[in-house]
């Protein structure tokens, strides 16, 4: 709140900027050469380009989380007390990036490794050390995964039965999702 | 309908979306636009730029060069991949749709390229690891602290493996005695041998 009481002291026209800056600080993290251009252009400190911002971005990032109506949003920003050409130009703000915020705000929450991608090769094993004269296929799968932007990987080995095993439980589990069960839960959430 | 070229299954939606694409260029300047991916394909960069301009006839959106250049991608390393000769992928690609030019010069740019293809896809195959290079040297042991007359023959090894694609080849050193040295080269001798009536 004490970061937005700046918000009016600068030109209403300049909300628009300090608006850009402050999703632009959403989408990409700070950016300390802009604050200062704007705090020049502005005529202004620094120190206050960087609180309006900040104020600014936590008020939309607060908004769109809870996704709250167009009457909330204008009822909460009237405490501020600022004028009335302001909270529209807010609303306004709102209303344009909000779906973009909300879109950035999902990508926060925390994942599991997720697929990348499989690398597979059959081999046939004829002999070993121990033993000629065999004929032992197997599978060797080289699992790469996702995790944060890092990219891990898994190797691991079967034979073709287990491999089988395997796919028809994979096709099982993907089966559940045409049960009944799934079915009515799945309408539900939509 | 099953397709040999998408390894005897049917043919995937996105890709009979995207051969409609194919279409609406030029089929001469498609026999371009295939060089170009066959060139990426066996490892060589690709020109974006020129691609632009190739397809700047059929006015197609950004969106839509992108799609062409996949799907040229799929259609070429999956033929590779299942080993179709240029004639049956030509037949194959006519009945989704692609008019007989484009999926002639199509064919007949992949067929130059087809066993060069399945080259590169064959080094690209999964591998554990690599033996990337071997040294040795033989010492003679003099005396020890524990026998004053030793006088036996030392193998040192160093083997260099590249485990995974990237990275600096990981060093294995290992001492090998003139008895143990004799069991390894013979049972390598024997592994070679059986190596050698695969071939």
């Amino acid at each position: 709140r004490a970061d937005l009481t700046a918000v009016p002291l600068l030109l209403v026209s300049a909300v628009g900027e300090l608006g850009h800056l402050a999703v632009e600080l959403l989408r990409r993290g700070a950016a300390p050469k802009a604050c200062e251009a704007a705090a020049r252009k502005l005529s202004v400190g620094v120190e206050t380009v960087q609180h309006g911002v900040e104020g600014l971005m936590y008020l939309l990032t607060e908004s769109s989380k809870l996704m709250i109506s167009e009457m909330d949003f204008q009822d909460s920003i009237h405490v501020l007390g600022f004028s009335d050409e302001l909270n529209k130009l807010l609303l306004q703000l709102y209303l344009d990036n909000r779906k973009e915020i909300r879109s950035i705000l999902g990508e926060l929450a925390p994942k599991l490794p997720s697929y990348h991608t499989l690398e597979w090769r059959l081999d046939v094993q004829l002999a070993s050390r121990s033993l000629r004269q065999q004929i032992k296929p197997a599978v060797t799968l080289k699992l790469h995964l996702n995790e944060n932007e890092d990219l891990t990987t898994q190797v691991l080995q079967t034979d073709p039965s287990t491999l089988l095993h395997l796919i028809q439980q994979l096709e099982q589990a993907l089966g559940e999702m045409k049960t009944n069960h799934c079915r009515r839960i799945a309408r539900n959430m939509k | 309908q099953r397709f040999r070229f998408c390894g005897d299954l049917d043919c995937p939606d996105w890709v009979l979306a995207e051969i409609s694409v194919l279409a609406r260029i030029s089929s001469v300047k498609l026999k371009l636009i295939c060089a170009q991916v066959l060139r990426e394909l066996l490892g060589e960069a690709i020109d974006y730029e020129k691609i632009l301009k190739l397809t700047s006839d059929a006015k197609l959106e950004s969106g839509d060069v992108k799609a062409a250049i996949a799907v040229l991608d799929f259609i070429l390393s999956s033929a590779a991949k299942h080993n179709v000769d240029g004639e049956s992928l030509s037949s194959e690609l006519q009945q989704l749709g692609l008019p007989r030019e484009h999926a002639t010069g199509l064919c007949r740019s992949y067929e130059e390229k087809q066993s060069s293809l399945q080259d590169s896809l064959r080094a690209g195959s999964l591998r554990l690891s690599r033996l990337d290079a071997v040294s040795w040297r033989v010492d003679y042991t003099l005396s020890s602290s524990e026998l004053q007359e030793v006088g036996e023959p030392l193998v040192h090894l160093l083997l260099r493996v590249q485990r995974g694609e990237r990275g600096e080849p990981e060093a294995v050193p290992m001492a090998v005695s003139a008895e143990k040295f004799r069991v390894l080269l013979a049972e390598l001798k024997q592994a070679q041998a059986l190596m050698k009536t695969l071939l």
